[in-house]
């Protein structure tokens, strides 16, 4: 088995916003009644905050910084949509189990079982290649570690060793001189080593695993055990979900459609990961915002032939969003999709440029649709009935159609028959037609059709009401 | 060398060397007017203006040669913001296949002109017809590009007030109805022919035979 490890250092702050900011921003949690920093963007790096700092002392440095409160359900659901993602490297995806202590919060990690993938990839520097294009899009703070076990990958992630270390003695002899610190431990357990003088991960190997077991505990026995290979290192491996349910909270109102794009878009392209993960594309999915005490606002995208490109799907939720106003600011995105289609471009590799023809009008017609609303994008087609106006319906435009034959009918036909008021009788050059129909259902009707001449040089189609009504309509055009 | 030869000559140092392509021409499909149009028919890849001087005398059946030509053929067409509906019975009587036949609803003048400008750039599309409510040369000029860059041909139908303006587009018709049944077509502008001619095509209206 060869593990590679994603570890996500910013992962507290990451999971709660996707964009970077100029200004100072920081993730806190509790513990009692003091705040601590667990997290901080690079702008509060830069006014010197750091990781474990009192949030006090950080104020007293720093007295514009924005304060997120740390969120373990977003960095596991953040953790869920990059697993789904990653599934398309790896059929063995497993979830690191996201630390609920404030103080290792920054150790949150993804393994991907890679041993199978590398021929498929093409090799080892394909593969990474590969797959630190697909994470860039995503705007993760990431390190990427590869060893032969879980605890040993995520260690030369952490400790930013980018070699591969395929056996558990090359891992033991490379991890040697790095500090304690880098294996994330628990606290109190750290603290305990640095006291005992034990300052490099060497030195811990070195001492007998039974002392080290009575004075730290099992707890670090089993580990270090786990992380040399020692000892087994079984954890559920994730399975991907039949249908898809992402969401994004945020820790604070968006209010602007701009800032609303950056979580999309990673939204999107971990979407895409995971059709290109099941191997399908989308023809339908619903991004919903939810708002502060008023219902979510759902936005539901269509397309005219499967997908799965995440540029084109951010393209049409951009052109949405672009015509749409949100009634209130967002607090969280969901994205849901459940039926799933081959992408058009995957079915046939024969009739190439027949595909792309169609591939093109499919995406002009989404454009369209997208921007001006669905239902004004339609086809045409005949109904077999003799009421002109239950002659026609809009239609999608794939459809099959069944030809009923009609006597010679206008090309334009009036959304409502306009009354007329005849002075003069115009000329008559063709009629009457007599259409009488609709008793079965509301729209009984008795007409004589007629077409007449203007001295204009229009021919109209005009029609007498034989019912209650009378009169005489101009129902089409002959343009 | 004699005239016919040093003008050719002429041309392919015009163009630098580089053999053009013949534009891609689709019969308009009446004789009279192919006689008149530079190609002898629709060239694609520019704008058409027609200008009729009433709703009603033949100038949505002038087109429909084509139409049915190009939807037979597999290509799509599309109608923008038509003023009324394009009446599915006789738009199938015509030879147009609907299932190549797209309607475009739209209100606003920005969102016709980007659909026409969608739609042309599309190289699915054979033909675009809108019915824009107001347009500017320099708008019409953004659509004559978008129809080079996808190679179809965009028809706008203009009130007939237009004829007096200036336009960019390649090929610009005055439609009136003519004495005995039939279209009048005034020539006014034709790029890569001689405007100024004046034609009747015989279009009798379908249901008065």
């Amino acid at each position: 088995m060869l593990w590679l490890c994603i570890a996500l250092p910013q992962l507290p702050l990451e999971a709660l916003r996707s964009e970077e900011t100029d200004r100072p921003l920081v993730v806190t949690a509790c513990e009692g009644s003091a705040r601590w920093i667990v997290c901080c963007n690079s702008a509060a790096e830069h006014v010197r905050l750091r990781q474990d700092m009192n949030y006090t002392v950080a104020l007293a440095l720093c007295p514009d910084v924005q304060k997120l409160e740390r969120s373990p359900a977003a960095e596991t659901a953040a953790l869920e949509r990059l697993a789904a993602w990653a599934y398309q490297f790896s059929s063995t995806v497993i979830i690191g189990e996201v630390p609920l202590d404030f103080r290792q919060a920054r150790s949150s990690a993804l393994w991907l079982e890679i041993g199978g993938s590398l021929k498929l990839f093409g090799g080892f520097r394909n593969f990474i290649a590969a797959l630190e294009r697909e994470l860039e899009l995503l705007h993760y703070s990431y390190q990427l570690g590869i060893g032969p076990t879980l605890e040993g990958a995520a260690l030369l992630a952490r400790a930013g060793i980018r070699v591969v270390i395929p056996s558990p003695a090359a891992l033991q002899l490379r991890i040697r001189n790095l500090p304690i610190a880098q294996l994330a431990l628990a606290p109190e357990i750290a603290g305990a080593l640095h006291t005992s003088g034990v300052r490099t991960i060497g030195l811990l190997l070195e001492l007998p695993r039974a002392a080290v077991i009575k004075r730290f505990g099992v707890a670090l026995g089993n580990f270090l055990d786990r992380m040399i290979g020692a000892a087994a290192d079984p954890r559920p491996v994730f399975r991907l979900p039949h249908r898809y349910a992402a969401r994004f909270d945020f820790e604070f109102e968006v209010k602007s459609t701009e800032a609303l794009l950056f979580p999309l878009r990673r939204m999107l392209h971990e979407f895409a990961g995971f059709l290109r993960a099941r191997d399908t594309g989308v023809q339908h999915f619903t991004i919903t915002f939810a708002h502060r005490g008023a219902p979510g606002t759902a936005l539901d995208i269509g397309l005219s032939l499967a997908e799965r490109d995440a540029n084109r799907f951010l393209a049409l939720v951009r052109e949405r969003l672009e015509r749409f106003e949100l009634p209130a600011p967002t607090i969280g995105l969901r994205l849901d999709a459940d039926q799933f289609a081959m992408p058009a471009a995957l079915q046939a590799d024969l009739a190439r440029g027949a595909l792309q023809q169609s591939e093109d009008l499919a995406h002009t017609i989404d454009r369209i649709a997208a921007r001006l609303g669905a239902q004004q994008v339609h086809g045409l087609r005949q109904v077999a009935d003799h009421r002109p106006e239950a002659s026609w319906a809009a239609a999608p435009l794939q459809d099959s159609r069944d030809n009923p034959q009609f006597p010679e009918r206008p090309l334009w036909l009036l959304q409502e028959p306009k009354p007329l008021q005849l002075s003069v009788m115009p000329q008559i050059v063709a009629g009457p037609e007599r259409i009488e129909g609709g008793w079965w259902d509301t729209g009984d009707l008795q007409r004589d059709y007629y077409i007449v001449h203007l001295s204009t040089g229009a021919d109209l189609w005009v029609y007498r009401d034989l019912g209650e009504r009378g009169g005489w309509y101009l129902h089409g055009f002959w343009s | 060398m004699n005239r016919a030869e040093t003008l050719q000559h002429l041309a392919w140092l015009c163009r630098n060397g580089r053999a053009v392509t013949a534009p891609v021409v689709e019969a308009s499909g009446w004789t009279e007017l192919d006689a008149v149009l530079p190609g002898g028919g629709w060239q694609a890849g520019t704008v058409v203006e027609l200008m009729p001087a009433a709703t009603g005398i033949g100038e949505l059946r002038l087109l429909l040669p084509a139409l049915a030509r190009i939807t037979g053929a597999g290509r799509h067409v599309t109608l923008i913001a038509p003023p009324y509906i394009p009446f599915a019975p006789a738009l199938s009587q015509h030879g147009v296949r609907l299932e190549r036949l797209l309607v475009i609803q739209a209100q606003h003048a920005d969102d016709i002109l980007w659909a026409a400008e969608q739609s042309l750039r599309c190289r699915s599309f054979g033909a675009v017809l809108a019915w824009p409510a107001t347009i500017r040369d320099r708008e019409v000029r953004r659509l004559q590009l978008a129809a080079e860059a996808g190679g179809s041909t965009g028809f706008l139908y203009r009130s007939v007030d237009a004829a007096h303006e200036a336009s960019p587009a390649a090929l610009r018709l005055k439609l009136r109805r003519a004495d005995s049944n039939g279209l009048q077509i005034d020539v006014l502008k034709c790029r890569g022919g001689r405007s100024g001619q004046s034609v009747k095509v015989a279009a009798p209206c379908s249901g008065c035979a």
